[in-house]
């Protein structure tokens, strides 16, 4: 027996290809969509890694340092450094900000980082760690710096000395790197404007203003533009201690709060992605029922053109279980030619993409297996069709 | 003709779909997770590392004085500008003598008053031993006259009772002229103590040197301690730097050193660590040295930033590794080495590290061995990489497929 | 008129007798046949003859199997396919066994190429394909279309497409040749052509054939007609015109 569907696809095969390509796109969109959502668990999977941290030491009572804004004083790491158990800590500073480079502008998030320390970035792909203690930055491809070029953050110029990838907030921004003092300094210093009319407010405050004390109003203007705040304190354990064995007491008696990995996790990808899972889940079906919709329509037009071959089929004896295969076995290669299509398609275009797009190999076998079970039903219209046409078409009359 | 048409295009579509099915696995392979990790490597060799030390600071003068006066007063006149140069004893500025000048002048009257007395007490101390000498003859006599018994002794007593009061008359005149030269010499004491205060509104400049600041106008009212004008000595410029504590190692007097200003940031100008504090910050970090210029360059302002970079020692031969490889995993230090094209971690002593990116390899590794550089991913003991000689394009390209 | 009627039964060819179909029920009630009665032997090219209403197509569904009748008796290549009754559910197999239809237009299958449009039937039937294709090639050889065996029907003037359709017919050996106008579109010379093929392979596989016709070209050269008015049949002897 030769294959009835096979024949038909063969014969008009362009119409068929073109079909199926349209549908493809639909099917790639779809699965970019999966991906877009793999890809913000694995922003957030990625900034958890690459900050090579087993504790995250925050403000007590916040979710920070990533989903809420968490300040600690710079000098509470000298005391999470003596605790047994921590192999590591080190302060780290998160802001999201516009990172000028001439007339261009790139939105990062700016980390403050000291040097080999938990927070610096662990494995580059071009150029070197920062060595100096200011005015240098390790920024991530996604930004669209190049090696050498000279950035501006705030107040000052930064030269990019390294560059990383696939380092970016758990928002899908890229991140640069600066020493922490800069950071620091960006992060809590305000503008020359800003600075002087603060200067203004507390010259014209009688408190620090007194006639007879000569240096009290220089020193409280001081204090004013001196940053001694970080977000967060990040800690590597000691092999052969467990994360919450070091962080019970630094919750208890340091007043902090302590986040491990799971910890961590739970808050960026149950909390803060919630929101784009759910819009992403209901784009999801609403994508599978036009595709659903779509095929359907499609063979049910196909099959419909062929209601006079159909008829004739019919009539020289082919059975109605031949016929239904056919529409079947037209609509599943439909899906096939859809799916292969739709996965080159969302391979090609996932890295054009401003977020991350994330393409599993388990989501695609999901994707097939639900495309050929859309086909499968949306053939059933057009089988219900050819099994209601009446071989007396045939002879006309 | 008709009879191969069907099979060219049989065989067409065939090839169309072996092509496209070959693309799509090819595509699979290549990106996504199962793509092998791009990575370079690079052998470690012997070489010297060139160590430095890099802060940033502030251009301060090393000689600078506040010139203000010692009691609250009111500023009379400014006689110099910011930027003037001025010599040692130059007038730089007055206060207000108030009402010195005026309690001089009642000091002057006093004592011009306390000469009049003396000279009133001089006179009447004359005038008392004139009477004495008279009492002690009229005396002297009488008693003759009383030892001969022409006269009483009751007489005798009054020129004797005269007499003693006319002593008593000459002390009293006598200590009233001493009272008198007393009083005289306080009021000379008040008005030289006056005329101190009178010398101390005027501000004299202790030193050489060019005006930097003038903080207080004529009319203005300063306190004690306040300055009125600074005054630095130009020639004593130097940059205060600040080195941060965990990367000063070998920080000494002496090292040479290359500075940039905020305001010059072309220029490279050649100093010396004149100084390397004894106090640093404790609560920045931060080692303080005072870095001197070897010649001053003109247009400098105090107050503005600088970078320095202070050259170490070269260590001459030691393996030497780019800095990137260094990793940092569980508590210990090391690179990714490959063997037999797999990585495997390798525990290393690190030494210095230049301000280049190179780090000398204390212990760890042997010269020739093949270390990772970049790599676009994580590695983990014998993942699958492809090793490449840049992981991304150099002119500023986002990257391969991801 | 020469019947046959009872002693050819259980002969290969048609049989029919008191066939009677109605359609609808009660008021509307409309009987297209009354009562219908045919021989027709193997080898034989019989004419149904008759004019529009007078219940030509209908009889022709019922002999395709296509419409139950109401009554009656069918008997098709000696197997009694209906008595009062369908034997068979399996009217598909039926047809495909046992009737081979051609029609006014071709009709061709346009994805599969000539020779697949003619092994169809057998290969559905379940013969190999390879050995429904040699059947194909034969016949197609026998109707003188073998040079496009391997062309596309669109690929094909109307009068091979037509002797393609004819061999598709005949692809399964079926004892029951059904043919509807198969000249209408013709001119008189392809008219003459086709009924001189159809009687060649009737006699070359002994299959009973029925064409329905009102064609005039053709109606002088049958031997025998059948007429059917209003619900009946009468039989009658044609001209028996030569083909030549």
């Amino acid at each position: 027996m030769i294959s009835l569907a096979g024949r038909d696809i063969l014969h008009a095969w362009p119409k068929f290809l073109l079909t199926g390509m349209g549908l493809g796109l639909l099917i790639g969109v779809t699965l970019s969509m999966a991906g877009v959502y793999r890809g913000m668990v694995d922003d957030a999977e990625a900034l958890l890694t690459n900050s090579g941290a087993d504790l995250w030491v925050v403000q007590k009572d916040t979710q920070g340092p990533y989903a809420e804004s968490s300040s600690l004083r710079d000098d509470a790491v000298h005391g999470i450094e003596g605790m047994p158990g921590v192999a590591l800590a080190a302060n780290v500073t998160y802001l999201n900000m516009q990172v000028q480079r001439g007339s261009d502008e790139a939105r990062a998030m700016v980390v403050g980082i000291e040097p080999g320390k938990p927070g610096s970035p662990a494995q580059l792909v071009a150029g070197r760690p920062l060595t100096r203690s200011h005015y240098e930055a390790v920024a991530d491809v996604k930004t669209g710096f190049s090696m050498g070029d000279r950035i501006h953050i705030r107040r000052h110029d930064y030269e990019v000395v390294g560059l990383t990838q696939r380092m970016v907030s758990s928002g899908g921004d890229p991140m640069v790197f600066i020493p922490l003092k800069d950071a620091q300094e960006a992060q809590f210093l305000k503008d020359n404007d800003a600075i002087v009319n603060e200067r203004a407010r507390t010259s014209a405050n009688p408190a620090f203003n007194r006639p007879g004390v000569p240096g009290l109003l220089d020193a409280a203007i001081a204090s004013q533009t001196s940053s001694h705040s970080v977000n967060a304190v990040l800690v590597q354990v000691l092999r052969g201690y467990s994360p919450e064995q070091v962080a019970e007491p630094i919750r208890r008696w340091k007043h902090l709060e302590a986040y491990d990995r799971a910890g961590m996790e739970d808050i960026l990808v149950a909390k803060l992605i919630a929101t784009s899972a759910k819009q992403i889940g209901m784009f999801l079906v609403i994508l599978a029922i036009v595709s659903a919709a779509i095929v359907a329509f499609i063979i049910y037009t196909m099959t419909m053109g062929k209601i006079r071959e159909i008829a004739v089929l019919k009539l020289i004896g082919t059975s109605n279980a031949t016929i239904a295969s056919m529409i079947l076995q037209q609509a599943m290669g439909l899906g096939l030619i859809g799916f292969f299509v739709g996965k080159l398609a969302a391979t090609l275009w996932a890295p054009v993409f401003p977020k991350y797009v994330l393409l599993l190999q388990s989501d695609a076998l999901r994707g097939l297996a639900v495309v050929m079970l859309i086909c499968a039903l949306a053939s059933t219209l057009a089988i219900r069709i050819a099994i209601k046409v009446d071989p007396a078409e045939a002879i006309g009359g | 003709m008709k009879l191969t048409s069907p099979i060219k295009r049989r065989l067409l579509l065939a090839g169309l779909a072996v092509l496209l099915i070959g693309l799509f696995f090819f595509v699979m392979l290549r990106s996504g997770p199962l793509a092998p990790i791009k990575v370079t490597v690079a052998q470690v060799k012997q070489g010297s590392i060139a160590p430095e030390l890099f802060g940033i600071g502030t251009v301060e003068a090393r000689r600078n004085w506040m010139i203000g006066p010692t009691v609250a007063g009111r500023v009379l006149n400014v006689k110099v500008d910011v930027g003037d140069t001025v010599k040692a004893g130059q007038l730089l500025a007055e206060m207000d003598p108030v009402d010195i000048d005026q309690r001089l002048a009642s000091l002057d009257a006093a004592i011009e008053r306390a000469r009049s007395t003396q000279t009133a007490a001089a006179a009447q101390q004359a005038d008392a031993v004139a009477r004495r000498a008279l009492a002690v003859s009229t005396m002297r006599r009488n008693q003759d006259l009383a030892d001969q018994h022409f006269i009483s002794s009751g007489a005798l007593e009054s020129f004797t009772q005269t007499k003693a009061s006319a002593d008593a008359a000459l002390d009293a005149a006598r200590a009233n002229a001493t009272g008198a030269a007393q009083d005289l010499n306080r009021s000379k004491a008040d008005r030289a103590a006056l005329l101190q205060q009178r010398a101390n509104v005027r501000l004299i400049a202790p030193s050489d040197g060019v005006v930097s600041a003038r903080d207080a106008e004529p009319g203005s009212t300063v306190v004690a301690g306040q300055s009125v004008l600074r005054l630095i000595d130009p020639s004593s410029l130097w940059v205060k730097l600040r080195v941060d504590q965990g990367r000063s190692g070998g920080l000494a007097q002496g090292l040479k050193a290359r500075i940039v200003l905020r305001s010059q940031p072309q220029t490279s100008i050649p100093g010396t660590v004149d100084r390397v504090e004894l106090l640093g910050d404790s609560v920045t970090e931060e080692r303080i040295a005072q870095v001197a210029f070897e010649k001053a360059p003109v247009g400098m302002s105090v107050g503005e930033m600088a970078e320095a970079t202070i050259q170490l020692p070269s260590i001459p031969q030691s393996l030497i590794v780019p800095a990137a490889s260094i990793q940092r995993q569980g508590g210990s230090t090391g690179v990714w080495r490959m063997e037999a094209g797999k990585p495997v971690f390798a525990s290393v002593k690190p030494g210095v590290t230049s301000l280049d990116g190179q780090t000398q390899i204390i212990d760890g590794l042997k010269a020739g061995d093949e270390i990772v550089v970049y790599s676009q991913r994580p590695l983990s003991a014998g993942a699958r990489l492809q090793v490449v000689d840049t992981v991304v394009a150099p002119a500023g390209a986002a990257g391969a497929a991801q | 008129m020469p019947t046959n009627t009872g002693a050819n039964i259980t002969q290969a060819g048609i049989v029919v007798h008191g066939l009677r179909k109605v359609y609808g029920q009660g008021d509307t009630a409309v009987e297209a046949l009354k009562s219908v009665d045919m021989v027709v032997g193997p080898g034989e090219v019989v004419g149904l003859v008759g004019p529009s209403g007078s219940g030509k197509s209908t009889l022709l569904k019922c002999l395709g199997a296509i419409i139950e009748p109401t009554s009656g008796r069918m008997v098709l290549g000696g197997n009694t396919l209906y008595d009062n009754g369908w034997v068979t559910k399996d009217l598909r197999s039926l047809r495909r066994d046992n009737i081979g239809f051609v029609f006014q237009a071709p009709y061709l299958i346009p994805f599969l190429d000539v020779t697949d449009n003619v092994a169809l039937l057998p290969m559905l039937a379940g013969m190999p394909n390879a050995q429904a294709r040699a059947r194909a090639l034969e016949l197609l050889t026998e109707l003188d279309v073998a040079h496009r065996a391997k062309a596309e029907p669109s690929q094909l003037s109307g009068g091979e497409q037509q002797r393609v359709s004819i061999a598709r017919a005949l692809a399964n050996r079926p004892p029951v040749i059904l043919a509807d106008e198969p000249t209408a579109p013709l001119d008189s010379e392809r008219a003459l052509a086709v009924m001189r093929i159809l009687n060649r392979m009737a006699i070359q596989y002994q299959a009973a054939v029925i064409v329905v016709t009102h064609d005039e070209k053709i109606i002088p050269t049958f031997k025998r007609i059948y007429h059917i008015r209003e619900g009946r049949t009468i039989e009658e002897a044609g001209q028996g015109r030569s083909l030549g």
